[in-house]
């Protein structure tokens, strides 16, 4: 049987390759994404966002009133190859809540959300 | 109980990414690269490959789980088969999922499309068994023993060894495709013709555009490995042998490589 490789345990899973991480600039630039959406503030959320996906996302910050949600917490990520889509939920303390899927990706230097959904109330992005 | 659920209604936790394929496509054509699958060339190519197909297998043990539950008047060794199926296919996700630990991976590390669970749209068990069992399961074929051929060349003994126990499951799989076919059209020519139409359409949506190759067609391409460079097929090849395995006809292969469809019932 061939060599499996420099690993201590053959019994159990053995990694051949890293899992690979996110960048912490991607998470930061989610975080602040998901911020200036909660704070009610299009602008910000407008300039991070890319061309194509300006109007998405115009129409569901504009719909966002400030201080309505408290919290954001991030569901899932999933990537293709340096793009992430994200799955986001913001919480307000009456139970209000706001799904959002977007995708995000580096360019120049910067990262910039390429499209966005609304999932609220969706099962998932497939629903049509 | 609803029948012919669609692909929204499965069951998935609320972390996965769920995303119609055409947005995969977008992400990657965002970033300059073709527009289907992660490509041998691309440090992704064997995560992102094991990840689709450990995807497909969920969504296989689901479509042979509601083919059962969709057809309760089939015959009884039909319902046997597809339980059966969903059996085979759950170890199959388990195995999956085992290998994309192994290679420094998790489910769900990518996004999870639609386009397998699209063929069971249909409200025929003929045409779910001849689109899934033989059109599905027969592309599997191609994938594993391409899969197997490259785990070989990679000096890999575990993804080898496990991908070849699938593919074993996969051809039994294509002959109960391939006997259900033959046995619920009996005596109705039009409905075998619409199963075989189902079926080539299927054959048609993962022929990408006519790219697949024979195995001894297949140009190669260098992949690095460590200290060492080995070479893997740039393309997604025929199994022939598997195929053959399993049931299909030379004539049947023969129109696939064409990238022509047209599947004949034996």
């Amino acid at each position: 049987m061939p060599d499996l490789g420099n690993r201590a345990n053959v019994m159990g899973p053995q990694p051949i390759g890293p899992i690979k991480q996110p960048a912490p600039e991607m998470m930061a630039a989610i975080d602040r994404f998901l911020a200036v959406l909660m704070a009610g503030n299009p602008a910000e959320a407008l300039a991070m966002t890319d061309e194509r996906a300006r109007d998405r996302v115009a129409q569901i910050a504009g719909a966002i009133k400030p201080g309505i949600y408290k919290e954001m917490h991030i569901l899932g990520k999933a990537r293709i190859v340096e793009h992430y889509f994200i799955k986001a939920r913001l919480s307000g303390s009456r139970g209000e809540s706001l799904t959002l899927q977007f995708r995000i990706g580096p360019e120049g230097g910067r990262w910039t959300v390429r499209e966005a959904a609304d999932l609220t109330n969706l099962r998932s992005a497939w629903t049509k | 109980m609803d029948k012919m659920i669609p692909v929204d209604r499965l069951a998935r936790p609320e972390d996965h990414i769920l995303v119609p394929l055409d947005k995969i496509r977008e992400a990657r054509l965002d970033q300059g690269l073709t527009p289907f699958n992660a490509m041998p060339f691309e440090e992704d190519f064997l995560k992102a490959r094991l990840h689709g197909i450990c995807a497909g297998e969920f969504q296989a043990m689901e479509a042979a789980g509601r083919t059962l539950f969709d057809f309760p008047d089939a015959p009884w060794e039909f319902q046997l088969d597809m339980a059966r199926q969903v059996w085979d296919e759950s170890r199959h996700s388990e195995i999956y999922m085992k290998l994309l630990d192994y290679v420094g991976s998790y489910l769900g590390e990518f996004p999870e499309s639609e386009v397998l669970w699209s063929c069971t749209q249909i409200d025929d068990p003929a045409c779910r068994v001849a689109g899934i069992n033989r059109g599905l399961e027969g592309l599997a074929c191609d994938v594993f023993e391409q899969l197997i051929r490259m785990a070989q060349k990679m000096g890999d003994p575990v993804i080898e060894r496990a991908v070849d126990y699938v593919l074993a499951d996969e051809i039994t799989h294509v002959r109960m495709g391939s006997k259900w076919m033959r046995k619920l059209t009996e005596g109705d020519a039009e409905r075998l013709r619409k199963a075989q139409a189902f079926q080539d359409n299927i054959d048609n949506l993962f022929n990408f555009g006519g790219g697949r190759t024979t195995q001894e067609g297949a140009a190669q391409i260098k992949q690095r490995l460590g200290d060492r460079e080995v070479e893997i097929d740039a393309t997604l090849t025929i199994a022939r042998e598997a195929r053959l395995l399993a049931g299909f006809t030379n004539e049947e292969i023969e129109r696939l490589i064409k990238g022509m469809g047209k599947s004949a019932a034996y």
